[in-house]
């Protein structure tokens, strides 16, 4: 608790943190107010040079909704913005010092990094509590009435989604205690998920195809995977895809997994290092 | 009673510079501890290990007779080479936080801002303020809640001649109140206006240490000269405090230690029967003295 208030002080008048905040929760409205447009868009241009046409994507109605939006919110380039959040809030107790000054004044090295733990879990709590806020009042907006069991049918997806933003926070997370500075941890960690990776993994898919699928348990991708599609039937058809009903209990594991090991890597290395 | 801080054969190498060596020293409650040394010479290193900011590669410490926890820090009041504190937070927020991390409640606050002249400004940007009132600030969050002991590495680098004197006001207003001070700097005339105890560091080893008095004792030199030179020089020479003497142009220059004064001088030889023709006082400033002391180690 007193690690969680000194966070708050340190966080809650900095501008930065807002102007970030501001901005991923624009790009992630934006791009929830553009999802179907642009989808029945695309389905609109398959139509023209389809025998028999396909139906329009809804993507605002109970059930689907919990599917669709956090597929959209867990793009990777949209991830990345809360990740950098952590990162500055990371590696600026590096650059201004302030975390000798922290453990000088009496905090232990593991209560520093608990303190970074905290940031880490409210902040993916808040914007998956702020995101299903959103999808509810949406969906009831989007819906007509339905049976509890029905509109909550799909929730486990917001469960997935959690589990995404904590993953790629504590990637984030990792990448600051590593690097320690600002500019280096946001560049290395915005290339590697969104250029690096997707080349690794286009090497990796080639020679794996058919066997064990070893490409989509890359970090991020990991992290993608757990919402893997949204709720379209169009796109099923179109595409003759299995699509998945709920999250799976290994797509959850595996991000959950790397976040562990993160953060034993981050005790590891911040217990040894001089400060 | 237990030493406030005792460290034991300290050592730290960064790539091939050891920068600190078998160090060992003990700070008493209540002393002024000087840690002076050039640049380079180890002091921030150690205070860096007994702060749990540097990973010792050997050797140990203890303060206040207990292996070192995080609690014992808490009673540490520490302004470590720069002042390190949100930009964007005022002085007042920022001293929160260091209440927050010790324990302590914010009644203290306005105390410590009071007493490094900052009140005012207290709710303005750490980043809005001069390079003084950021060491200033450093200065009040050390002395939060009255600490045991208040460690100040180079406090006075880099300031103006009335910031210098505003921070060594404070030291002294501090040790006053009975609290144990250790005072890294590369000054020597800082060290002896301020210190009680003293460690000489150089190339991360304790060339001398004792009170400061002793260590930096000057031993003054007199030029003599007399119309009998031999008679002079054994008489010179026989002097309980005699330290050297060498002749140039039909003049000595002879080094006693002891503190001995021109007047003692005079009598003594006078009583050896000996008439001076020149007596002059040489003092050797505290600088060169201290410049010496770590050439002999070289030597």
């Amino acid at each position: 608790m007193k690690l969680l208030i000194i966070e708050l002080k340190k966080v809650l008048t900095y501008k930065t943190f807002w102007i970030i905040i501001g901005l991923y929760f624009l790009f992630l409205g934006l791009g929830i107010v553009m999802a179907e447009y642009i989808v029945n868009a695309m389905v609109d241009d398959m139509n023209k040079r389809l025998p028999i046409p396909l139906p329009h994507a809804v993507l605002f109605n109970f059930p689907d909704i919990w599917q669709n939006l956090t597929f959209f919110a867990s793009i990777r380039y949209v991830l990345i913005f809360p990740a950098i959040v952590v990162i500055i809030l990371i590696t600026n107790e590096f650059t201004n010092k302030t975390v000798r000054q922290n453990i000088v004044n009496g905090m232990s090295r593991n209560e520093f990094i608990f303190s970074k733990l905290q940031v880490v879990f409210w902040m993916a709590l808040v914007i998956t509590i702020i995101l299903t806020l959103v999808m509810f009042i949406l969906g009831l907006s989007h819906s007509d009435s339905q049976s509890l069991s029905m509109m909550f049918n799909r929730f486990n997806f917001v469960i997935g989604f959690f589990i995404q933003m904590l993953t790629i926070l504590c990637y984030a997370f990792f990448t600051a205690f590593l690097l320690r500075n600002t500019g280096l941890a946001i560049a290395l960690f915005t290339l590697y998920a969104t250029i690096i990776e997707p080349v690794i993994y286009f090497f990796l898919r080639a020679p794996f195809m058919w066997e064990n699928k070893v490409y989509t348990y890359l970090p991020v991708n990991a992290v993608i995977r757990v919402v893997e599609y949204p709720a379209i039937p169009a796109l099923k058809r179109l595409m003759n895809l299995q699509l998945q009903e709920s999250v799976t209990l290994l797509g959850c594991a595996m991000p959950l997994l790397y976040s562990a090991v993160m953060i034993g890597l981050v005790f590891l290395i911040f217990n040894r290092k001089d400060l | 009673m237990k030493p406030i801080l005792s460290i034991r054969h300290l050592s730290k190498r960064y790539g091939r510079i050891q920068a600190v060596k078998q160090l060992s020293l003990d700070v008493e409650k209540g002393q002024i501890f000087g840690i002076l040394g050039p640049n380079g010479s180890g002091k921030t290193t150690t205070l860096g290990m007994v702060l749990d900011l540097v990973r010792p590669d050997f050797g140990s410490f203890e303060w206040f007779g207990e292996a070192p926890v995080k609690e014992s820090r808490k009673r540490i009041g520490a302004v470590i080479e720069t002042p390190n504190f949100f930009p964007y937070l005022s002085a007042r927020k920022n001293l929160e936080i260091v209440a927050k991390v010790k324990d302590y409640n914010y009644d203290d606050i306005d105390r410590a801002l009071h007493m490094t002249s900052l009140y005012d400004r207290r709710n303005d940007k750490f980043k809005t303020y001069s390079f003084g009132m950021k060491q200033r600030l450093a200065v009040a969050s050390a002395l939060l809640n009255q600490p045991d002991v208040m460690i100040l590495d180079e406090p006075t680098n880099g300031l103006d001649p009335q910031g210098i004197a505003q921070i060594r006001e404070l030291i002294r207003t501090v040790a006053r109140e009975g609290i144990t001070i250790i005072l890294a700097s590369h000054l020597l005339d800082e060290v002896q206006k301020i210190c009680s105890n003293v460690a000489v560091l150089n190339k991360g080893e304790i060339l001398y240490s004792g009170e400061v008095h002793q260590v930096l004792a000057v031993s003054d030199s007199f030029e003599l000269a007399a119309h009998d030179q031999e008679a002079l020089k054994e008489a010179v020479a026989a002097h309980p405090s005699f330290r050297s003497v060498t002749e140039t142009d039909g003049i000595l220059l002879a080094v006693f230690g002891d503190d001995v004064r021109p007047g003692d001088i005079n009598e003594y030889l006078h009583g050896k029967k000996i008439t001076l023709t020149h007596l002059t006082e040489r003092k050797r400033t505290l600088e060169q003295h201290f410049l010496e002391l770590l050439k002999e180690n070289e030597s």
